[in-house]
């Protein structure tokens, strides 16, 4: 009797344990991922100073070389991040988990585009285009985002 | 994205098994080069390109999305195919005898699952 009762707890945790577990390791891992990452990203546009980006189509001044330039990323949710987000979809409102991720994703297509623009001796980006896709898996299980960054830098 | 510029505004493309071939070509997404007018303009150009994923990229994607994030395999994958769209971009204009692309757009389309096809488009003109 004894014996049955702890076999099934047993049994119970365990199969817990395979249904649960790695939601939960997507859940503490990809959050102190992320916030890493998120960090380490608003240190990188502290550092850079002012912005050298703009949507405008007319150059601010006198312009003596030019060229296309362009910076892109691929970012996916969680697995976590896309459980809570497929539930959100139940009851509508907003999507919080996906809204964080996609807002990062841009702002590092931006800064990327910032920091090649300097690296290639560009003063300033005009035009700045973003540009949001879907790429799926060959499956079609997981769905990732691609965010294109693209301009004309111009040196004055 | 653009590899060896020759110079500022110029694009060399990459060599892909072909010949190396450098072409001289200015682009820009806005409406003229700036600093410089348009001559001739000698229509629009394409440069398409679709893209599978390896499988052994696929499968690393597939552990990334435990914790979310960049899936860096993939980032640089539509990196070099629109680089490669670009030098078809290129080509065409070239053959058009342009020495300049403007207004360039980026479009990009999920044709199946694990495929996409990257297109560049633009108006090949004559600046001077």
């Amino acid at each position: 009797m004894r014996q049955d009762e702890a076999d099934l707890i047993l049994s119970i945790g365990l199969s817990l344990l395979v249904a649960v577990g790695p939601l939960l390791f997507s859940w503490i891992f990809g959050n102190i991922y992320q916030k890493k990452k998120q960090e380490e990203l608003g240190v990188r546009v502290k550092a850079f100073g002012t912005d050298n980006l703009t949507t405008l189509k007319t150059p601010p001044a006198q312009v003596s070389a030019s060229g296309l330039l362009s910076a892109n990323i691929i970012m996916s949710v969680s697995w976590w991040q896309k459980l809570v987000g497929g539930l959100k979809t139940i009851f509508g409102g907003q999507v919080e988990t996906w809204d964080r991720v996609l807002a990062w994703a841009r702002k590092e297509a931006l800064q990327r585009l910032r920091e090649q623009a300097r690296a290639k001796g560009f003063d300033n980006v005009i035009n700045v285009r973003l540009d949001t896709s879907e790429i799926q898996s060959s499956k079609g299980r997981n769905t990732a985002i691609e965010i294109l960054a693209y301009g004309t830098g111009i040196k004055t | 994205m653009f590899e060896k510029p020759t110079s500022h505004g110029t694009y060399m493309p990459p060599a892909e098994g072909q010949p190396v071939q450098s072409i001289e070509m200015l682009m820009s997404n806005t409406e003229t080069i700036p600093g410089q007018s348009i001559i001739q303009m000698l229509g629009v150009v394409t440069g398409s390109t679709v893209r599978a994923k390896h499988i052994g990229k696929d499968i690393l994607a597939g552990f990334k999305n435990i914790v979310g994030g960049e899936l860096k395999g993939y980032t640089e994958l539509l990196q070099e195919a629109r680089a490669q769209a670009l030098q078809r971009l290129v080509m065409e204009a070239n053959s058009r005898g342009a020495n300049a692309i403007v207004n360039i757009r980026f479009a990009t389309s999920a044709i199946a699952g694990g495929a996409a096809e990257l297109m560049a488009y633009g108006t090949a003109v004559v600046v001077g």
